[in-house]
Parts: C-alpha cells; sequence; structure tokens
C-alpha cells in the first residue's frame, strides 16, 4: 500500500479545547492519605444494608423478565428488548451483590450477563438457564450466603458457567459476534 | 498538604438509596464540603442547573432519565450549565460495548460496581490531575476518547497535527503494536474487578 494514502486531507473537522482545570485549582495537591482511604473503606466494608429486600425486587423483575421472553419469544418480538428485560435486573443483581456483602451473587450475575449479552435469541434452553441462574442466586441471598462461599461458590459458578458452554455447544449459531 | 475537598461541591445521581447513602459516605469520608442528591437523570439535571457541581457521579440505570441520557443533556445542554463538569458513570456493566456507550455519550470516567472506597478515589484523581481535553465536532462533544498516548505506534501518521498529540516514550514503556494500544485505549476506562 502506498504511503501516500496517509497524506489525504482532513475528512472530519474537529476543535479540541482544554478547559481551564478548576477543580485542581480548588482541591491543591497532596491526595488523600492512606488513613482516609482505609477509613473509608472500613466504612464501605462494615455498612449494614440488608440485602434481601433489595436482591428480591431485582430477582422479581428478573423472574418478570424470563416469563414475559417466554409469552413472547413465540410472537417473534424483538429480541433484543425481551433480552434487556432479563438483562437490567442480572445487571442490578451483580453491581449491588458485592457492594453489600454478597459477592458470590455479584460472580454469578456477572457470568448470566456475560451469557445475556452473547444471545441473539432467547428461546426456551436460553430461559432455562437464566432460571437456573435465577435459582442459585435467590438460594444465595435466602440462604444468607455472604462472602465467596469457598468451594462451594466455585461449583456452583462452574456448574452454571458449563450450562452456558454446552449450550452454545449444541446451538452455535445462536451468539452474536461482538465487535472486537 | 492534602486535598482540600471541603471546598468542592459533588453531585450523586443514583436511585438507588442505599447505594446513594453509601456514596455520599464515602465522599464525606473524603472530605467532601458539600454533597448534592438526586433520584434519577431529571432531577439530576434541576439540581446541575442550580448548584453548579464540581464533580457529577451518576448511576447508568435510572428512571425516568437515565444517567446516559443525563450526560448527553449535560453535555449538550445550553442554559447555563457548565458543558465540561466531570462525570463519572456508575454501572454494574463492563462489558466493552458498554464502555463504549457510555464514553460515546460523553462520561469523563466509567466506574464499574461493586467498586472499593480506592476505586472511588482512583476516578476523583484522574479527574484531577489527569483531566480530558474536549473536543467538539458534528457529532460529538464531550471528554477526548482517547485516554493514552500510543507509545508504541510506529505507522505514518494520517494528520498535520498527529505529531503533536504523542509523548516521547517513557524509557521502560513496553512497545506495543498501534492496533493493540488502540485495545487497551479502549479499555482503558475499565478497572474490572
Amino acid at each position: 500500500m502506498s504511503a501516500s494514502i496517509y497524506k489525504q486531507p482532513r475528512r472530519r473537522k474537529a476543535e479540541f479545547i482544554t478547559p481551564p482545570n478548576v477543580l485542581k485549582e480548588k482541591v491543591g495537591t497532596g491526595g488523600l492519605s492512606e488513613e482516609i482511604l482505609d477509613k473509608a473503606q472500613t466504612l464501605l466494608e462494615n455498612n449494614a444494608v440488608d440485602f434481601r429486600p433489595l436482591g428480591d425486587m431485582y430477582l422479581e423483575s428478573l423472574e418478570n423478565g424470563i416469563a414475559y421472553a417466554k409469552r413472547a419469544a413465540r410472537n417473534g418480538d424483538d429480541h433484543e428488548a425481551l433480552i434487556a428485560t432479563m438483562l437490567y435486573p442480572s445487571m442490578q443483581l451483580k453491581a449491588h451483590g458485592g457492594m453489600f456483602h454478597y459477592p458470590l451473587i455479584t460472580r454469578i450475575a456477572d457470568k448470566l450477563i456475560q451469557f445475556l449479552e452473547v444471545i441473539e435469541r432467547p428461546d426456551l434452553e436460553v430461559l432455562e438457564i437464566v432460571r437456573a441462574f435465577h435459582t442459585s442466586i435467590r438460594a444465595i441471598l435466602h440462604g444468607g450466603i455472604k462472602g465467596d462461599a469457598g468451594r462451594y461458590g466455585d461449583e456452583l459458578e462452574k456448574a452454571l458457567v458449563d450450562a452456558c458452554f454446552r449450550y452454545f455447544e449444541k446451538f452455535p449459531d445462536n451468539k452474536t459476534d461482538l465487535p472486537n | 498538604m492534602a486535598y482540600q475537598f471541603n471546598n468542592i461541591c459533588v453531585l450523586v445521581v443514583e436511585d438507588n438509596l442505599p447505594m446513594l447513602e453509601i456514596t455520599k459516605s464515602l465522599l464525606r469520608t473524603f472530605g467532601v464540603g458539600k454533597i448534592i442528591t438526586a433520584k434519577n437523570g431529571r432531577e439530576g439535571l434541576q439540581k446541575v442547573k442550580y448548584y453548579n457541581p464540581d464533580i457529577i457521579i451518576a448511576d447508568w440505570m435510572m428512571k425516568p432519565v437515565d444517567g446516559i441520557s443525563f450526560t448527553r443533556y449535560v453535555r449538550q445542554d445550553t442554559q447555563g450549565i457548565n458543558p465540561y463538569v466531570p462525570i463519572i458513570l456508575m454501572t454494574g456493566f463492563s462489558e466493552k460495548r458498554r464502555v463504549i456507550q457510555a464514553r460515546d455519550a460523553g462520561v469523563t470516567e466509567f466506574l464499574v460496581k461493586p467498586f472499593n472506597a480506592r476505586d472511588l478515589y482512583k476516578r476523583i484523581l484522574q479527574i484531577i490531575e489527569r483531566p480530558r481535553q474536549f473536543v467538539k465536532s458534528d457529532n460529538f462533544f464531550g471528554p477526548d476518547r482517547r485516554r493514552k498516548k500510543m507509545y508504541g505506534f510506529m505507522g505514518p501518521y494520517r494528520r498535520d497535527d498527529d505529531s503533536t498529540d504523542f509523548d516521547e516514550p517513557a524509557p521502560s514503556k513496553k512497545k506495543v503494536s498501534g492496533k493493540k494500544q488502540n485495545h487497551i485505549d479502549d479499555i482503558a476506562m475499565i478497572d474490572r474487578k
């Protein structure tokens, strides 16, 4: 390829603006001490928020998403919208489980998100897998399983991930090629 | 000397009340002087207009106006809002396409939930010490979406001002191909757990 291709005129006009760093002027220099950061971290770790009501709300939303997708999938509704009804509560479970002492919920919901993000159509087999995730997360929440649950947590996560892999082995076409 | 956060105002836009309280507590521990809160993007916009915050921390998933739409409003608004205000977007999403979506809306930093105190601090630190320049083009206004300098880029430059866009490489910096570095730039906003 000729190097002249790089000498073409600009195709886009973009203006670069450097706003004044007012924030820096206000806060000065020096950062925050490790002591303050440790104090903030301790405060975070010792939060006494009961995640169950919140977790139940997200699980119910996920349950409704599964039920809706089951009804609507047959009608050929917008697949992406159907997946979103399950994806958003899954994201909330992932986001907040770990914030409120349920890191295993975060780990498992993260796997569910990864699965939902690459699914093309929410067929019945997909919904069965999502239901398995739902059941597992519900068991963790209602069992009050805080922390990572050790080997039990690893095995549970592996079993769910294996189910996703088995699905893709069986239905390789139902996988979106996400941009790299 | 330490940062004097007591001089600044931070707006937290979050519909999840426990999460809102935790974020407030962290900011208070950091010494932030004024913390304003809003339950969704719509309320957040009113607060932005009224308080002119120095930093905004917003959740992604909110109704009726989510964090992405809120960010677009802030960047595009002409009613006296500071369009350069740094916005940290909090979300459970960490997939690359979501980061790109947030970046294209004009988000300054991306904070993946669950996060710890240092994660939040790091984002604030980035905003203070490494502020992004802004880009204004026909279809985008927001922080420059290229975070890192492409130290390892070995190919020819296409634009006249390209050569001024890159610093000298640090001696210890490992050289990577331009393509690979671009990928690193894209995911630079994520601090995956």
